[in-house]
């Protein structure tokens, strides 16, 4: 399949994004990783952080010191090379992450009730796949996973939740998650999990990193 | 900056904690001698005298109260002390992550009655007189803060940008560390408003469908899924910073060889 030809942007006098799609599409996400582990291999001098996501890439570095205009042509050069068609088994942290889920949420009932499903099905079908990290960002160690089973896809809650308990297994149109910390939420609550998603005494601190494979296990 | 010149008064290492003083009146009170500075736009009091300057660096006494109510415009102040207040370094910082409940005083903000511990890293403090300049901007001023092109600039037709920097916004009140979020005239984008979420950044200026401006200030997403117009000089963003509810803003474009010269001068 072709992809469009990707653009650079600036994100502040500090940070260019690279922009390889408009959707979300795992062949484009690929990319995304592709370019983010050629722009780590590069070097380049006074880059502070490379952030993959969806269908761009993100290339922050010290402003005082880098030479801007010298990342974007790097940057532009990079992205215009064909990809050497990597799998996520090159990719330098592509782990597969098994997370026990007691699936007790105060939504399960609801999602039920809206997707036609029994309880027991909505939990089998969001424990039947193996689902990619696509990027990390909201909160610390949240990380976004795709693609759920499209029999369970609802858009988010009319009313977000104000607080919404850490270790918290949830879903939202295409994506699942584990909230991390005790945030606002909008996502629909499916159980929970004991695995620590953030811990500030780790390193990394977020358990989970892009490329990374999820399976979620329903525990009792 | 403010921070910096706070425990640089006080007597604290850099990158010490201080408290962040924001739109709330308060007192505080040590047990013990203590020297003090407080940083920005607030006004003061020593038990029931009033302190005319709007920097203060002395030693309060033990028992003594020290009042401060916050600037009508404005939005911080920084109060730091002599070694820093002690609280444990997470993740290379001592700040305080209300988010996630990260850093400071038990992640959450200072209440009534808490005790907080003074660092035993005491450094020497510059003894300097501090004279008002009197150029401070008025009050009511509107602010021109300045911008560079956002990454999703060509969504957005000329009407749109034109819109956006005729406009005067106003800070909603519904504006805190996470971002701003302005009240004027809708800006709308020419297609739907959000893409697949991406890195955004401090100063990025999110433009939900709704068409109310979002500021991305320090505490908020790393990602987001809204279009990014604009994104605020690094330079400007401690002046978009102290802006209290309510207060004018307009928009300026400049190059990004221009924000870049910027950054080099605010550094």
């Amino acid at each position: 399949m072709s992809l469009p030809a990707p653009t650079v942007h600036p994100l502040g006098e500090g940070a260019w994004t690279v922009a390889l799609g408009e959707h979300v599409d795992p062949a484009i996400h690929e990319r995304v990783l592709a370019l983010a582990a050629q722009v780590a291999r590069a070097e380049l001098p006074f880059v502070q952080e490379i952030v993959p996501a969806y269908a761009a890439l993100s290339v922050f570095f010290d402003p005082l010191r880098a030479d801007a205009e010298a990342i974007r042509e790097q940057l532009t050069a990079l992205a215009a090379e064909p990809l050497p068609t990597p799998g996520p088994a090159e990719l330098p942290t592509a782990r597969l992450v098994t997370v026990p889920v007691r699936y007790d949420g105060p939504d399960l009932e609801e999602v039920a009730a809206r997707t036609g499903l029994t309880r027991a099905e909505v939990v089998r079908r969001h424990t039947s796949r193996e689902y990619r990290v696509y990027l990390l960002g909201f909160a610390p160690g949240f990380a976004y996973l795709g693609e759920l089973d499209p029999a369970l896809v609802l858009p988010r809650r009319r009313e977000p939740r104000t607080r919404v308990a850490a270790g918290s297994v949830a879903i939202a149109g295409a994506q699942t998650a584990v909230y991390p910390l005790a945030t606002p939420g909008g996502w629909h609550l499916l159980g929970s999990t004991a695995t620590r998603m953030f811990d500030p005494q780790r390193d990394p601190p977020a358990l989970l990193q892009p490329g990374d494979r999820v399976r979620f296990e329903a525990i009792e | 900056m403010l921070l910096d010149l706070a425990n640089c008064l006080a007597g604290a290492p850099s990158g010490a904690a201080a408290i962040e003083w924001a739109l709330g009146s308060g007192a505080i009170r040590s047990d013990i001698p203590v020297r003090i500075a407080v940083v920005g736009p607030a006004a003061l009091w020593l038990d029931d005298q009033p302190v005319t300057r709007c920097t203060l660096a002395c030693t309060v006494p033990a028992g003594v109260t020290l009042s401060i109510v916050p600037g009508a415009h404005h939005r911080f102040s920084y109060l730091a002390i002599a070694g820093g207040i002690a609280v444990p370094e997470i993740l290379g910082s001592r700040s305080t992550y209300l988010p996630g409940a990260l850093g400071g005083q038990h992640g959450r903000c200072l209440r009534a009655g808490d005790r907080l511990e003074a660092g035993s890293d005491v450094r020497p403090h510059p003894e300097i007189e501090i004279t008002p300049t009197g150029r401070s901007e008025a009050a009511e001023d509107d602010v021109t803060i300045r911008v560079t092109r956002g990454p999703q600039w060509a969504r957005f037709d000329r009407h749109a940008r034109e819109a956006f920097f005729a406009a005067r916004f106003t800070v909603a009140p519904a504006s805190d560390r996470m971002g701003y979020r302005l009240n004027g005239p809708l800006i709308r984008s020419m297609e739907t408003a959000t893409l697949p979420s991406e890195a955004a950044c401090v100063g990025a200026v999110q433009i939900p469908d709704g068409g109310e401006p979002i500021v991305l200030m320090p505490d908020g997403p790393t990602v987001g899924g809204y279009a990014k117009l604009a994104v605020v000089l690094q330079a400007d963003l401690r002046r978009l910073a102290q802006c209290g509810p309510g207060r004018g803003i307009r928009f300026q474009e400049v190059s990004l060889e221009a924000a870049r010269a910027c950054y080099s001068l605010f550094r």
